[in-house]
């Protein structure tokens, strides 16, 4: 039986390789052949895919930064989903966080390090509340999550902006902006989260903080009493509310951990600088996509946190290497074609699984009845 | 059509002519499993063709391939003599095939005659179809009124609009698949009636699908018997008898009493007490003077629409017994197990075990406060079909497995294996997916787990629904062997034989409310009968 069983994993862990292999291939030859087709060379846009991503000085420094926080929002996507709520608003949970870690950072403006926490702390605060308007709406008037967190992000994005129009809030004063409208001030010096340098890559403190976080939220769902009782409610909600797991208490928990995840990237992203994130201030557009991407990788890691990792990982490898192709001579517009391909590619196999698998047991079900 | 004209010529000639549906060599397979392997079955005009056997034994999907919601893989299908390729519902009302489902499909929002109308092509004619359902209702003693709502009728009520429904389009082959899972006792008795009619004065041939031996045997004048997805056994229902017909479903000789109630075979005549000697009655019937230790008091639930689904509805359970929830399915059976499963909230009236009010609604409370349920449905709220067996074991309580909030995986596998020995759950192991396994297997898993529990109360919702004649009679013995150690049952079902077989008092429930009740001792079937059809005793 446990031979079977390993066996059976085996031929399963082969059929991945070869979807993904398949799927992967087939983007890349979609890629190359249009990247021919509009007059550029396949080949130097792979190269700079790689210089742009690993191979340049210090660029897997800023691959492994900018993959933190899109680690730290499919981590907590994967809280909420085990719950079996669709939390599709973490761009303005990062948003907002990174706001209250902003107002809330200057507000305190405590000595260095313990005001690198207070930040990190007040971007989860900021996060959760947002997700936890969705989770109020929908456990006392009914309202789809999915509709609400989806919706919340353009408010988060109203108000950060608003926001950042009103110097009692988060507006900079005159002396420190200069002539630019709409930014904060920058985070003072050591209120920055640590850059180490190795091997001559600044590494972001954000990617020890998301790898841990990844590490602890697995543990949490695969091993807790809280996390089992996390996977029931998802899966079936009454056998849960009569097993003596609220829906309201643990539904509304989990949506907003995953806020709070989403937040605490946004503080991460804003007290971790690097040239993904800008200069440790908050301005228009602070998101830059970081929260739909990391929703991106939750879906691609099918709710499993340690998978989490390597596809956040990969997904930054995208987005760094990316913005090298550009140099090649290739048209932006091509290079986010490309990539959107990537992604599908990487969205696929799961897809397949999923349907493979249900139509399996299914048919289970119907031999059985 | 021609059915009319066959059916104003003798019986005797109508054996002569080509039969109504000549099957031959039908297999369908699904996946690995073989539904239906090589049946032969041939419906004449005239007769009313029973198809018995067990659930699984693959009688819905030969009835399927019949009205074209499954095309077969093998074989051939004839009406009328001429081979024909069913491939649709409507190629079979064209063929004059019609099916009156198990399940209803009506509009509950909508009136009679409405229902009737849907589905239909063109302009509605609201005055035809009222006549039309006049003239049906006349002909056949379907008595209805074409503009009640059908929400508001009884489950007896509203097959009779399942069966207009298809009437009006003048079939000349009936199928009917077990109609009497939610009639009254007398209900049924109309049914069967009109049924006859149909079929002597107008010659039309019907199929009556049922795992119930009993109506089987009285209700039709050809019986084939399916097992395993074949045809082992074809009779007249004048030459055989209920024990026969047993051995033949069951493939070996019967001999257990709840495997004759499982079968139906122990309410066999109207005298019921005859099937009701002496050892049939549970044992040691407890003290009832001893203090409820469940007890609910005048429990109201209203629905969507503000009609209670449980009306004032009270109730005593005392350590030790079994009581029967007896009724006809869709009186406030469901809510009543909801209720007890914390799943809804009461709108008045309260729970209390041993005198200590449990919240009603409260998520856990009622489990908390000792009472297990096997739910109705066990997916619904029984089981987590997604994850593993072991895992489906602690959705009540993980404090066995668990310390300072850390599930145990050694102790959790350990306690799995216990509980699968124990309780003869065939699997792959603690790790099995849920959904791998068979009905019987998932509902040992609930048996087990609640079991497990030690619970002071257990209701079992309809427990043995969809299990095969083994798992019945395991899940009864279970039932009765809880009782004998002090738990108070309540066992909630529409089958009258289970009641019978395993309480010790009947409660009928009608309309969300008790409307009567006898111990198990001097059982009335004829009262027992009024009181599901409503009539408070």
């Amino acid at each position: 039986m446990t031979e079977g069983a390993s066996s059976q994993r085996g031929a399963r862990l082969g059929e991945w390789l070869f979807l993904y292999g398949l799927s992967i291939l087939a983007a890349l030859v979609l890629s190359a052949l249009l990247v021919e087709s509009t007059g550029g060379a396949w080949r130097s846009v792979v190269s700079a895919l790689i210089d742009g991503s690993l191979r340049k000085p210090a660029r897997w420094g800023e691959t492994l930064g900018t993959a933190a926080p899109i680690l730290l929002v499919a981590v907590g996507t994967i809280v909420s989903g085990r719950a079996g709520l669709i939390n599709i608003g973490q761009e303005g949970q990062l948003l907002v966080g990174a706001a209250f870690a902003t107002y809330f950072g200057f507000l305190i403006g405590g000595p260095g390090p313990f005001n690198v926490v207070v930040i990190l702390f007040f971007g989860v605060v900021g996060g959760a509340l947002w997700a936890g308007v969705a989770a109020l709406l929908k456990f006392w008037r009914n309202v789809p999550e999915v509709l609400s967190t989806l919706l919340l992000v353009t408010v988060g994005g109203q108000l950060v902006a608003y926001g950042l129009s009103q110097s009692w809030l988060l507006l900079a004063p005159l002396a420190d902006r200069g002539n630019r409208n709409q930014v904060s001030s920058q985070l003072a010096d050591d209120n920055r989260l640590p850059r180490p340098e190795i091997f001559g890559n600044e590494i972001s403190f954000a990617v020890i903080l998301a790898v841990v976080a990844a590490v602890l939220v697995s543990i949490l769902l695969s091993r807790t009493v809280w996390g089992f009782r996390l996977r029931m409610l998802g899966r079936n909600p009454r056998a849960a509310q009569r097993s003596g797991v609220a829906q309201t208490r643990y539904g509304a928990t989990a949506l907003m951990l995953s806020g709070g995840f989403a937040g605490l990237a946004g503080a991460a992203m804003l007290a971790g600088g690097g040239f993904a994130f800008g200069n440790y201030q908050l301005v228009p557009g602070f998101a830059t996509n970081i929260g739909w991407t990391g929703l991106l990788v939750a879906l691609v890691a099918r709710e499993k946190a340690l998978v989490a990792i390597p596809v956040a990982f990969i997904f930054a490898c995208l987005r760094t290497g990316s913005s090298f192709v550009g140099a090649t001579g290739v048209e932006g517009r091509i290079t986010d074609v490309i990539q959107g391909f990537l992604v599908l590619a990487l969205l696929v196999p799961p897809a397949v699984m999923f349907l493979r698998d249900r139509r399996r047991s299914r048919a289970a079900a119907t031999d059985r009845a | 059509m021609q059915s009319s004209a066959d059916g104003l010529t003798g019986a005797g000639s109508l054996v002569e002519s080509a039969p109504a549906v000549d099957i031959r060599g039908i297999t369908e397979r699904f996946g690995p499993v073989t539904a239906c392997d090589g049946v032969d079955l041939t419906l004449r005009r005239g007769r009313i063709h029973g198809i018995l056997g067990e659930n699984g034994a693959g009688k819905s999907t030969l009835m399927k391939m019949l009205i074209g919601l499954v095309l077969p893989d093998e074989g051939s299908i004839c009406i009328d003599g001429v081979p024909q390729q069913i491939h649709s519902p409507l190629a079979a009302a064209s063929l004059g095939i019609g099916m009156v489902h198990q399940h209803f499909s009506l509009v509950d929002a909508l009136t009679v005659w409405e229902n009737v109308a849907l589905g239909e092509a063109g302009r509605l004619n609201p005055a035809s179809i009222r006549n039309r359902i006049g003239e049906i209702a006349d002909h056949y003693g379907l008595i209805i009124d074409p503009d009640a709502r059908v929400g508001n009728l009884t489950a007896g009520l509203r097959q009779r609009v399942e069966i207009i429904k298809c009437l009006r389009r003048d079939p000349s082959i009936l199928i009917f698949d077990e109609p009497t899972s939610v009639l009254t006792p007398e209900e049924s008795v109309q049914l069967f009636s009109s049924l006859r009619q149909v079929v002597t004065e107008e010659g039309r041939a019907v199929v009556l699908v049922s795992h119930k031996l009993d109506e089987v045997l009285h209700a039709t004048d050809d019986i084939s018997i399916m097992r395993q997805g074949k045809v082992v056994d074809r009779l007249l229902a004048g030459d055989t008898d209920a024990p026969t017909l047993a051995r033949g479903m069951v493939g070996r000789d019967v001999s257990l009493r709840s495997e004759s109630a499982a079968l139906g075979v122990l309410v066999i005549d109207e005298d019921g007490a005859k099937a009701l000697d002496s050892n049939a009655s549970p044992d040691a019937v407890p003290a009832v003077s001893s203090p409820p230790i469940l007890t609910i008091d005048r429990a109201t639930l209203r629905g969507p629409g503000g009609t209670p689904v449980l009306d004032d509805f009270s109730l005593e359970l005392h350590p030790g017994e079994i009581v029967g929830v007896a009724g006809v399915e869709g009186n406030g059976q469901r809510e009543l197990g909801d209720l007890l499963s914390s799943l809804v909230s009461l709108n008045s009236g309260s729970v209390a075990i041993e005198g200590t009010r449990v919240p009603d609604g409260r998520s856990g409370a009622m489990a908390k406060a000792g009472i297990g349920v096997i739910p109705e449905d066990r997916h619904d709220s029984g089981i987590v079909l997604d994850m593993t067996l072991a895992e489906n074991l602690i959705l009540v309580d993980q404090s066995r497995v668990s310390t300072g909030g850390v599930i145990n995986q050694v102790e959790l596998d350990d306690f799995a294996r216990e509980m699968i020995s124990q309780f003869g759950i065939h699997c792959s192991g603690p790790d099995a997916p849920m959904w791998s396994l068979s009905g019987g297997n998932q509902q040992r898993v609930v048996l087990a787990r609640e079991l497990a529990q030690h619970p002071k109360v257990l209701v079992a919702a309809q427990p043995t629904r969809g299990l095969d004649v083994g798992a019945i009679e395991y899940m009864g013995d279970r039932l009765k062997s809880a009782a004998a150690d002090g738990v108070a049952v309540l066992l909630i079902s529409s089958e009258l034989e289970e009641i019978l077989d395993l309480s010790h008092r009947i409660v009928v429930m009608h309309a969300g409310r008790i409307v009567g009740g006898m111990d198990r001792a001097n059982v009335s079937l004829e009262s027992l009968g009024l009181m599901m059809g409503g009539v408070a005793q």
